[in-house]
């Protein structure tokens, strides 16, 4: 039955439509979190505010559970949903230039919309760095293509990489998430900051 | 410490239960029985000796043949170019992607017609076009191309331009010691049947 759009049971447009009605849940989510203030989002780094771990990991674990159910119920084709294509070098290189970018600016992509949304200039200015960054990657592209395509290692998954099937390595992950998230708690009251 | 705490309650058992469970691999029924019937009335699927030998000598790329016979029997005899699938194999993942395309006709055979066509119809029901069964089986395949009946004087034309192209192919097949009649008006074996280009299922693209 699902993915509805790859089975045809809802068009196309329909999808991209819906796609839009997420994307307007997601930003609302992200707001009403406090994800706007990028001195609360940079707090992941330096301990005193782990919001940013717990929301997302909570969001990951949801999304595993969610489609691991539904594959059980005969819902959704795991088969025909989409895994992110791995290419090792570009993954390192580029998840550096994130993190690097994320504790500088103290914004990720999706949440310096959120705060352009409501008016802040720092949010601005990385939005136009963002762009920058895109201009420059692009123009460049011939002289970086070998190194973003390299080591191509299909789209493999955690679980089959272990060797495990995908329910136990969904029980590991929720146990080490709600590790991380005791582990985030120590840590915010062993660096509090005041205000910020 | 509490919001964690009902957290943990909730999600580690959703964990247990996932981790418990198979992994579901099941392939859906994507016809429905109404529909099933209704193809397997109109025989659309068989595939009658007579073209499937014309695309064996033409040696047409389309053609795919599958036997699902017991191994003993392919290898004792099977058509030129026939590759083996038993039926009890049938639905491994590996066989399961011999049928996921839309540019070969996949043609069932076996020694008659009821085990292709069993296999014809799972294959169908689980979604896949283009798959074939051959009318009668082997039985038929020797009776008609191999060793052909001389059609009775009282026949019409189409069966004598049916026995010269059956006493062809046969010569080109290998079968049959009786020695050809001069060819009368063309042979006319059936048209061979269109593929059905079927709209590749992709993945979701993705990426955020």
């Amino acid at each position: 039955m699902g993915p509805l759009a790859i089975n045809e049971i809802i068009s196309e447009n329909t999808n991209l439509f819906l796609a839009f009605v997420v994307g307007i849940g997601f930003g609302f989510v992200l707001e009403s979190s406090g994800f706007s203030s990028s001195r609360k989002l940079a707090g992941v780094f330096y301990g005193y505010d782990m919001v940013v771990l717990k929301v997302f990991f909570t969001g990951a674990i949801t999304a595993m559970l969610g489609l691991l159910f539904f594959s059980l119920f005969g819902w959704v084709d795991l088969n025909l949903v989409y895994v992110n294509p791995t290419y090792l070098t570009s993954a390192i290189i580029g998840g550096v230039i994130m993190g690097v970018g994320f504790i500088i600016g103290g914004y990720c992509p999706g949440t310096s919309f959120c705060g352009l949304s409501i008016g802040k200039l720092d949010a601005l200015v990385f939005i136009i760095g963002l762009f920058i960054g895109v201009g420059i990657f692009g123009a460049g592209f011939n002289w970086w293509e070998g190194v973003y395509m390299a080591e191509f290692l299909g789209s493999p998954k955690i679980s089959t990489a272990l060797g495990l099937t995908d329910g136990v390595f969904a029980l590991i992950l929720i146990l080490v998430a709600l590790g991380m998230f005791r582990g985030a708690e120590w840590a915010e009251k062993k660096f509090p900051r005041a205000e910020y | 410490m509490k919001p964690l705490f009902w957290l943990a309650i909730f999600v580690i058992p959703l964990g247990l239960i996932i981790a418990a469970v198979p992994q579901n691999t099941t392939h859906p029924y994507k016809l429905s029985a109404t529909e099933l019937l209704n193809e397997a009335n109109a025989r659309t699927q068989f595939i009658s000796p007579e073209t499937v030998a014309d695309l064996i000598v033409k040696k047409d790329p389309t053609l795919q043949l599958i036997d699902v016979r017991s191994r003993d029997e392919y290898e004792k005899f099977s058509l030129s170019g026939a590759i083996h699938i038993p039926i009890t194999d049938l639905l491994s993942e590996e066989n399961l992607a011999q049928f996921d395309q839309d540019v070969k006709m996949n043609v069932f055979y076996a020694n008659s017609t009821v085990v292709a066509n069993e296999a014809w119809m799972i294959i169908r029901q689980l979604g896949y076009s283009n798959i074939y069964v051959l009318e009668g089986g082997l039985n038929y395949w020797f009776e008609t191309i191999l060793n052909p009946g001389i059609p009775s004087s009282t026949s019409a034309d189409e069966e004598f331009a049916k026995y010269d192209f059956r006493k062809a192919a046969a010569q080109a097949l290998g079968g049959g010691t009786v020695s050809a009649l001069p060819a009368e008006g063309n042979a006319a074996p059936a048209p061979r049947p269109a593929i059905k280009a079927v709209p590749k299922k992709k993945k979701a693209a993705g990426g955020c």
